[in-house]
């Protein structure tokens, strides 16, 4: 049976470096410029329509960015409209990153802990900054939950400093872990189908079809997770514990 | 797990942060402006048609209710003038009835005291006659010594003077 990891490797198309760092491409920098070329035009082409009745293509981008909007007013407000392009963005890029990744052979950019990681770190970066720019000094409230009585301050401090150090790392790995799993899954399936049969091969191959089904969802869903935790991040460096942005 | 392979790490990273930066730059420069200038139009496009429409509906309902008092006032005004017309109407029939009624008996009555009147009249004329005649026959008959003779032809000339007076009168 095949290795329901193989899919996973990577191998440099083209030795290429740049100031002694390899930068080789591979397969997931190839579907990065496939994704990011989609996008591009799917938004521009899109974008470039600006009619009242929308056409399907319009309606679908329109429907992306409002969604994005919705999200960021939800979670931050009006003065978040200021990440947009950067979140909607993110959205887009990983969105079509797991969707692009459920085509059969192509590779799944968001299945590399190395690619989520480098999201992750930056946008908990983002809000850090963000945060002490804002609020100087005085972000490091962030530690001291609203209403924590003083002696408790010792306990809760270390809590909150790790409860804020584990953001970037679920975040990467939430993503990261769902793609491969779900890639996994599939290609066990597959295995199955293949080492099983005409008798008894079908009965994998059915569930891999429910499972593609699903994985098209986890694509969004986990695309719309790592959005929405991004606007909670920055949303609550822009509002030291959201006190003004979260009233509702 | 090949994700862990470290080997491939400088270039995953440097691709990503090349390719998201291209693809925040063109989305931010090319297409988010007109989506969202597009998005926001619609709204407010809705929003002013909404608006508008209820405003029509506002103004249709006012002028329908407008409508609707004037109608029935003209309704009230039009019972009004035509049972005013009626009363006017029956007055000046019941007037004109009556008015006919008494010149009627006006000259009626009239007529009646001039036919009475004439007819006092003519008794009076006829008795002052007869009592003339009779003046006269008596004179006649006291003022000569009648014989046979005398007395028919006195009566022939009564007769006469009264067929006469007759026909006078």
């Amino acid at each position: 049976m095949e290795n329901p990891l193989h899919p996973f490797e990577l191998h440099p198309l083209m030795p290429f470096s740049l100031f002694g760092l390899d930068i080789s491409p591979n397969k997931a920098v190839l579907m990065m410029w496939v994704v990011i070329a989609l996008v591009a035009v799917l938004l521009i082409k899109a974008g470039s329509s600006r009619r009242m009745v929308p056409t399907k293509l319009q309606s679908l981008a329109e429907m992306l960015v409002d969604f994005i909007r919705a999200v960021i007013l939800d979670t931050m407000g009006k003065d978040g409209m200021r990440f947009f392009p950067f979140i909607a963005t993110l959205f887009l890029f990983i969105l079509f990153c797991n969707l692009l990744g459920l085509v059969p052979g192509s590779y799944t950019v968001t299945s590399q802990i190395v690619v989520t990681a480098t999201f992750a770190l930056t946008v908990y970066g983002m809000s850090v900054v963000l945060g002490f720019v804002l609020h100087g000094v005085k972000f490091l409230g962030i530690l001291v939950p609203p209403g924590t009585p003083g002696w408790l301050l010792p306990l809760m401090m270390p809590i909150e400093l790790i409860s804020q150090l584990a953001r970037p790392l679920s975040l990467a790995v939430r993503l990261f872990a769902n793609m491969t799993a779900g890639h996994v899954i599939l290609g066990v399936l597959f295995g199955l189908t293949l080492t099983g049969g005409v008798l008894i091969g079908w009965l994998p191959f059915a569930f891999t079809i429910a499972m593609n089904a699903l994985e098209i969802g986890i694509a969004f869903i986990q695309a719309y997770i790592f959005t929405v935790l991004t606007c909670v991040y920055l949303g609550d460096a822009m509002s030291l514990h959201g006190h003004e942005a979260h009233a509702h | 797990m090949p994700q862990f392979d470290t080997h491939f790490f400088s270039s995953l990273i440097f691709w990503e942060v090349v390719s998201f930066g291209i693809l925040l730059w063109v989305l931010y420069k090319f297409a988010f402006p007109p989506i969202l200038e597009t998005l926001e139009m619609r709204e407010r496009k809705i929003r002013e048609s909404l608006e508008q429409a209820e405003r029509h509906r506002a103004e249709a309902e006012r002028k329908m209710q407008e409508y609707e008092a004037k109608l029935s006032a003209a309704a009230r005004e039009a019972e009004s003038v035509l049972a005013q017309a009626k009363d006017q109407a029956q007055r000046l029939l019941e007037e004109n009835e009556q008015r006919l009624t008494a010149e009627a008996e006006r000259i009626k009555a009239d007529a009646a005291r001039e036919i009475e009147h004439e007819r006092r009249k003519a008794i009076q004329e006829i008795r002052n006659q007869t009592t003339e005649l009779a003046l006269l026959v008596a004179e006649k008959v006291v003022g000569r010594s009648l014989d046979d003779a005398d007395h028919h032809r006195m009566a022939d000339e009564a007769v006469q003077a009264v067929a006469e007076s007759y026909r006078k009168g």
